[in-house]
């Protein structure tokens, strides 16, 4: 099981190059799609999602080729937008059989058995009547992972899905994806570096349109062992730092004081300790040096 | 803060194309709309000729009615929504935590949007402005350009319109937080509105209509609706008490409703929204954190298979249609449509105040109103469907699922024409209970299914398709509703452009109509042609649509138009070029049928025709020609071809006193042969216009006969084009249109500018009835005088054919029955055919046979009818002189040939809605009865035309039309009592006073009238009643019937009414001779009106009543415009202290009824003719009871413009 992207390139008619040249192969298991806001993530999940053309550009899944027989993907297709409404005065329930039924499953008997083990599974059954516009965050977000695995998916595409969730909500809805996207490919976009962190088995890195990296996130901070420094400077001292060394992250601590984090080969000056290289490491070296280019 | 406010709205509209839409769309229609009424499209289509100023204060003011009725429909999306878009946009959360009061932002926002519709309006004024200065505009109809109608309209109608409307809306769209609940809001007005302009046409409620219009047009109506041509063309609109309480009525309103919306409105965020049943509010807690569930999910069958996919299909379109009909835009409209239809059906059919019976068929016409709703609702939920899903934001996760886009639109679709469906069948169900409360049981629910499931639905999925493709082109669904609302009027209107073929129009084509004789007739092939001609065209825009179809995210219009190529491909190709093929082939055919096969003349092209024939054949308009003075044919009917074939003779005698050598043939465009018996030979066949020209080849002396031997067969019917008048039940065609007759027949163009324009000679219309040599024919016919008739008619076997005169034989021959009709005495040279399956009631009044011809189950009147052939037959020949005939028969035909009677010698064919299935209300509040009426009317014509007929010249129809109706009124009289005739007699003046604001050359005098019914019919019969009651009824009469001994069957030259008036005038005392100067010689209009009155009682127990009121009359001129006589000194004036300006009047000596009225209605105290000499008057009466009510001329007699405030009631 493989999604291939091949050239995938989209301007807006704003000007705005959403989509530049990204190439991607990805296989089975989760899959993290990290950048920051306006990177042109959504844009790329709606691309392979069929709802949005590119200009340029390829993309298959295993035998189908998704731009000329958006069809197919559809039929095995799980997506959950970065933000979504839903029809007003529908309950959870009608909203899923009626949304079943577009997604192919004609039985009337087995549309109620699924969307009622859906319910149970993310815990909605007892606002089941409820209507679905009345959700708060968390049980919205839920009901989309509900929709999502109506048909079965064997491509599921979530985009930015832990935005706004509490603690709690967040964990359980990390916990179900990674139970369904076991056996099939899971495509995950995020800004938060945690989520990729916990989750995915591989990842790429994207901004401005184009992939900045791919790899595994577990060898990936590897690679940059011995290369994190960190030391604790004036608030008045950050300025010059940032200028002299490679500063990748700076934050407070309680006394006012502030922690740098610096990526070098070698230790950059007397007073820098070595640190624990993390996965934002990787992600910050990642932009930076697309800055820098 | 409110500036910025202000300015941010304003910029928002700035920057956002639908703004600049509107304007471009509003400047264009009402731009072309002045244009055209200028006459712009003079070139292409029929000259605009009018004596009327288009571009006159009054004029201004419905053109611009006309246009500013459809901004209406912009309030919710620009006025209403200003609010709620921060909202939506969610800017509320921030902009509601800042610095301002509510004053300021509510009137920013309201204030804002208003000035946007303002700036949108004024494209309307400018494009009227500009349209009277298009190239080509026709200067005569225009007046220099003024600045001050265009403001008065402003400022006291569209301004205060737009505040008011503007103001409720911004309420409704604000709290509801709904754009729908302000269009339903809008709709709801307008059909408000429409039902106080139909309300007002009754004379009594107009001053109700004219307080509570939100518009205000009833309140112009109110001044306005009796203005003359010359008013119309040179009057200021005006401002004065009715319109100014109008205008402050709603003006109030509108703060009042403003003030309840700042009241209410918080800086918070819930909607106002209705909700019922109690509120319970339970606590929930969120449990089952974290952990870590199996999932395991029950196998389901994914299906994708075509059957599946269409049982999704028929699934999802329920979805959409419970969406619609839950929806309160819906509810709304289709309550309110109900309401208009109940409103409707009370006044069905109403004529002279009776209304018809419940006839199923009736109750369908009346759901014709329904139409709008039905589309409206088309429009607007195509819209809303298809952009629902986007608007709701649940559009990504319905447009990954695998269902096709042709499910998904298909879907819609359906649920569109559930819909449209639904909406029909509560035509029928709401007729239904109609029908029962009535107590009609005769439901024809076949018709009612019939007529709206096979042939309305068709029509409304037409729209359907359109408006779907229109909203998939459109990202706004109301942008989109209006774009619809425009079409759907617009199309039809380009008829005023030139043109005129239905084959380039969307969804226009013949229409169908339906009757009890006859059913639909042969016309329902052709209506389905042409449907599913547009059916063809709306499947192409249903696969538009599929391509056009917005799925996913669509960044531009490039781009929506790549994806629809990509899509274009599969079955679509095929399916697109069949149906094209299809559509065009059709149109083709049509095309070729109306334009090639036949000819098909432009209104243009018959408008120039008409000027060709004047200029070519005017000449031989007084060439003599021999007279006919027998006709005898043969008429073969085939109703089931529709199919007519006749020969017959004419015997014609040279009555002039010198030679004739041509014979001048005018015959019709069917198939004919002539044959004379003297040698001669065709020097002239026009095919065009089927004017032939015949040299005999030995000229025929004075006092020499010819004969004619013709035939005359239709062309052969066909599905498209029907080329006879036949009909399967119910034919009714005269002579006329089926025989040739002898000499130029006129036709001309009558707008004296139009006959400039094309160089011809202002129009007489007719000679002056004091032009001598002008008196040589009647007005019925100019070929021939008193003829001998026969005619042997025959027709299908189940069917009975009538033809005037008396029945000699009846066999049947080769499976058809003959009938053999000879008429014993002369008659006019006019006569028709009927044939229907009759039933027949027979009855004799003293020897006469009289015979009603009716269709059966048509019972319901024809006892009222016999009623009134007996009376009018009693009145006539009591007072006139003997009716000629031994028989009167009246003849049922279709109410699809016309809604009208029409008298032949002894036969008069009646149209089943002229008396048939009237419902008369014999009560006190009823109206006229009508089936009687007319019946006695048509009776009267057997003297008042079929024994004294009028010469060729003006006014000649008062000797036959106001006479009649004289008759009628009097049989009236002498069945309800005098007292009752005001209802009648008001009836009719409101409708001359009425119907002559429509002039559109001149309005003569009645004794010089040019033959419009509003003079000959009410002001005729209103003069001839007032005379008798002047001279009395029996003066009047017996000078009527010395007038018939003279001129009854008299050869030429015939009489005039100059003959008549003056046989009037040596009857009437010279004090009262001014009443026929008044009335047959001028327009003479009276003012008459009560101003006080007061009564106490004194002490013998008598009353004494001080009355004072006015008395003035004025006159009009050809064009209405009014003066006070023809010398300065014909005229005194009368000033109060209290009045601005003084009241003029003609000079008076004239005899007007003073009336005293006690406690019941018909208790009248006093009534007598005083001698007015001033416009002031005051007077003391004694009167022995109680008095309640006086009037001046209290049953109004009189022509009087304003005829309620004669009566005042003390």
């Amino acid at each position: 099981m493989e999604l291939i992207v091949k050239n995938l390139t989209k301007t807006y008619s704003n000007k705005v190059k959403a989509l530049d040249n990204v190439n991607l192969r990805i296989g089975v298991g989760m899959f993290g799609l990290l950048g920051p806001n306006g990177a042109g993530k959504s844009t790329l999940m709606r691309t392979i999602a069929t709802i949005q053309s590119p200009d340029e550009g390829k993309i298959h899944f295993n035998e189908i080729d998704v731009l000329n027989d958006k069809l197919s993907l559809r039929k095995v297709l799980g997506y959950l937008p970065q933000s979504f409404g839903v029809y007003p005065k529908m309950s959870a329930e009608q909203l899923l059989n009626y949304l079943a039924s577009l997604k192919g499953i004609q039985n009337k008997e087995e549309r109620k058995a699924l969307v009622q083990e859906l319910l149970e599974i993310t815990n909605l059954y007892d606002v089941r009547n409820k209507n679905v516009d009345g959700y708060s965050g968390g049980m919205k977000q839920r009901f989309g992972i509900a929709q999502l695995l109506l048909n079965n998916p064997k491509l599921i595409i979530v985009d930015e899905p832990t935005a706004g969730l509490d603690p709690a909500e967040r964990q359980r809805f990390l916990n179900v994806l990674r139970e369904v996207g076991t056996n099939c490919t899971v495509i995950f976009s995020t800004h938060i570096v945690e989520d990729v962190k916990e989750l995915c088995n591989d990842m790429a890195i994207m901004n401005g349109g184009k992939i900045l990296r791919h790899v595994k996130p577990a060898k990936s901070t590897k690679e940059i062992v011995g290369k994190i420094w960190t030391k604790s400077v004036k608030r008045s001292d950050l300025e010059k730092f940032e200028k002299k060394y490679n500063v990748l992250s700076s934050n407070y601590n309680v006394d006012n004081s502030i922690n740098v984090r610096v990526f070098s080969e070698k230790r950059p000056a007397v007073g820098f300790k070595k640190a624990e290289p993390q996965l934002d490491d990787v992600y910050f070296i990642a932009l930076k040096e697309d800055n820098t280019n | 803060m409110f500036k910025n406010i202000f300015i941010n709205e304003i910029r928002y509209w700035i920057y956002r194309p639908a703004f600049y839409i509107y304007c471009l769309i509003f400047f264009f229609i009402s731009l072309m709309i002045s244009g055209s009424a200028a006459g712009i499209f003079d070139a292409v289509t029929v000259t605009v000729g009018s004596s009327l100023i288009v571009n006159s204060p009054y004029a201004l003011g419905g053109l611009f009615g006309a246009v500013s009725t459809l901004v209406i429909f912009l309030y919710p999306s620009i006025i209403g929504v200003s609010v709620y878009r921060d909202f939506k946009s969610n800017m509320y959360s921030i902009l509601y935590s800042y610095p301002f009061t509510k004053l300021e932002y509510l009137l920013a926002k309201f204030l804002s949007g208003l000035l946007i519709v303002n700036i949108i309006v004024f494209t309307i004024g400018l494009g009227i402005a500009c349209g009277f200065n298009l190239p080509g505009v026709n200067p005569d109809l225009l007046t220099e350009f003024e600045l001050k109608p265009y403001l008065d309209i402003y400022v006291i109608y569209i301004i205060p319109n737009m505040i008011f409307t503007g103001a409720i809306v911004f309420g409704i769209v604000t709290f509801t937080r709904n754009i729908s609940a302000g269009f339903i809001f809008v709709i709801i007005i307008l059909i408000l509105q429409g039902f106080l302009v139909s309300f007002g046409q009754e004379q009594e409620n107009r001053l109700i209509s004219a307080l509570l219009d939100p518009f205000g047009d009833m309140a112009l109506d109110y001044y306005t609706r009796y203005w003359t041509v010359a008013e119309q063309n040179e009057l200021y609109i005006p401002i004065k008490e009715i319109v100014v309480y109008n205008r402050l009525i709603w003006m109030s309103i509108a703060s009042f409703i403003f003030a309840g919306i700042y009241k209410l409105f918080s800086f918070s965020q819930n909607a106002f929204s209705f909700s019922f049943g109690k509120k319970n509010s339970t606590r929930f807690i969120k449990s089952n954190f974290g952990g870590i569930t199996k999932i395991l999910l029950p196998k389901v069958n994914l299906s994708f298979s075509k059957s599946t996919k269409l049982s999704l299909l028929w699934k999802l379109s329920n979805v959409d249609f419970l969406y619609i009909i839950k929806s309160w835009p819906f509810i709304s409209i289709v309550l309110v449509g109900l309401l208009i239809q109940l409103i409707g059906l009370f006044e069905l059919g109403n004529i002279f105040g009776t209304a018809t019976l419940p006839r199923t068929w009736r109750i369908l016409q009346v759901g014709n109103s329904f139409t709008l709703a039905i589309n409206i609702c088309t429009f607007l939920y195509a819209g809303l469907l298809i952009h629902r899903s986007r608007i709701s934001n649940i559009s990504q996760l319905i447009d990954t699922t695998p269902a096709p886009i042709w499910v998904l639109y298909g879907s819609k679709f359906l649920a569109i024409v559930k819909m449209q469906i639904v909406l029909l069948s509560l035509v029928m169900v709401s007729g239904v209970i109609f029908q029962t409360f009535q107590g009609y049981y005769d439901f024809q629910i076949g018709l009612y299914l019939h007529e709206l499931i096979a042939l309305n639905l068709i029509y409304y999925i037409i729209w359907a398709l359109l408006s779907f493709l229109i909203q998939a082109l459109i990202p706004n669904p109301f942008l989109g509703l209006f774009v619809m609302i425009v079409l759907f009027i617009g199309i039809p209107l380009t008829n005023l452009a030139g043109i005129e073929q239905a084959i380039f129009k969307y969804s226009q084509g013949p229409g169908f109509s339906y009757s009890d004789m006859n059913g639909y007739g042969s016309g329902l092939n052709r209506y389905y042609i042409y449907k599913f001609y547009w059916l063809c065209l709306g499947v192409v825009f249903y696969i538009l649509t599929l391509l056009f179809y917005n799925r996913g995210y669509v960044s531009s219009a490039v781009e929506k138009f790549k994806i629809a190529k990509n899509r274009f491909r599969g079955v679509i190709p095929f399916f697109i070029s069949v149906f094209t093929i299809l559509f065009i082939s059709i149109g083709g055919y049509i095309y070729y049928v109306n334009n090639i096969l036949n000819i098909r003349k432009s209104s243009k092209e018959s408008e120039i025709e008409t000027v060709e024939w004047e200029k070519k054949y005017k000449k031989f308009e007084n060439y003599a020609q021999p007279r006919i003075v027998s006709v005898n044919v043969n008429v073969d009917i085939f109703p089931n071809t529709r199919d007519i074939s006749a020969s017959g003779k004419y015997t014609m005698v040279n009555k002039s006193s010198k030679s004739i050598d041509s014979i001048f043939l005018d015959h019709n465009s069917a198939i004919n042969t002539f044959k004379f018996d003297n040698a001669n030979t065709l020097v002239l066949e026009d095919t065009v216009y089927n004017f032939d020209i015949y040299k005999l080849e030995k000229p025929l002396k004075p006092g020499d006969s010819l004969s004619l031997a013709f035939t005359v067969k239709n062309k052969p019917n066909t599905t498209l084009r029907n080329n006879s008048s036949v009909v399967y039940n119910g034919t009714f065609i005269n002579n006329f249109t089926l025989f040739p007759s002898l000499g130029y027949s006129g036709g001309e163009l009558r707008d004296d500018k139009t006959r400039e324009k094309y160089g011809l000679p202002p129009n007489e219309l007719k000679p002056h009835p004091s032009d001598s040599t002008a008196l040589g024919n009647t007005y019925i016919s100019r070929d021939s005088d008193w003829i001998d008739f026969e005619a042997v008619v025959s027709t299908s076997k189940d069917q009975i054919a009538i033809a005037p005169g008396y029945l000699q034989k009846e066999w049947i021959e080769n499976d058809r029955r003959y009938f053999h009709y000879k008429m014993d005495s002369k008659i006019l040279n006019f006569y028709a055919f009927n044939s229907a399956r009759y039933e027949v009631l027979k009855d004799k009044w003293r020897d006469v046979n009289l015979e009603i011809y009716y269709h059966k189950g048509h019972e319901y009147n024809l006892d009222r009818m016999m009623k009134g052939m007996k009376a009018a037959l009693e009145y006539c020949s009591e007072n006139f002189s003997p009716y000629q005939h031994k028989q009167a028969r009246i003849i049922e035909f279709p109410r699809t040939a016309g809604t009208f009677a029409q008298s032949f010698p002894n036969t008069i064919p009646f149209s089943e809605t002229i008396g048939f299935i009237a419902d008369v209300d014999d009560s006190e509040e009823g109206g006229n009865d009508y089936p009687f009426y007319v019946t006695a009317h048509e009776i009267a014509h057997q003297w008042w035309a079929h024994q004294v007929i009028g010469a060729d010249v003006l006014g000649s129809t008062m000797l036959s039309e106001s006479l009649s109706e004289y008759v009628s009124l009097k049989i009236i009289e002498s069945v309800n009592g005098k007292n009752k005739m005001r209802k009648f007699l008001k009836r009719s003046l409101d409708t001359y006073l009425t119907d002559r604001t429509f002039e559109r050359k001149r309005e003569n005098a009645l004794m010089y009238n040019d033959g419009q019914g509003y003079i000959h019919y009410q002001k005729g019969s209103l003069i001839f009643y007032a005379l008798s009651d002047y001279i009395g009824e029996n003066t009047l009469n017996q000078a009527l019937s010395t007038y018939v001994k003279k001129t009854a069957f008299q050869e030429p030259p015939y009489t005039t009414s100059i003959e008549l008036v003056n046989e009037l005038k040596k009857v009437t005392p010279d004090s009262l001779s001014y009443v026929i100067k008044d009335m047959f010689e001028t327009i003479t209009l009276y003012e008459n009106k009560v101003i006080s009155a007061k009564s106490k009682e004194l002490e013998n127990g008598k009353f004494q009543l001080d009355l004072e009121f006015n008395v003035s009359k004025y006159r009009n001129d050809e064009k209405g415009k009014m003066f006070y006589g023809d010398r300065e000194i014909d005229s005194i004036y009368f000033q109060s202290e209290e009045m601005k300006k003084p009241q003029y009047s003609v000079y008076l000596e004239d005899y007007i009824d003073v009336g005293v009225f006690g406690e019941n209605d018909d208790n009248e105290l006093y009534l007598k003719k005083h001698k007015i000499t001033s416009i002031n008057n005051k007077l003391s009466i004694i009167l022995d009871k109680k008095p309640v009510e006086v009037g001046v001329d209290p049953y109004n007699k009189l022509i009087d413009t304003n005829s309620d405030d004669n009566r005042v009631k003390i």
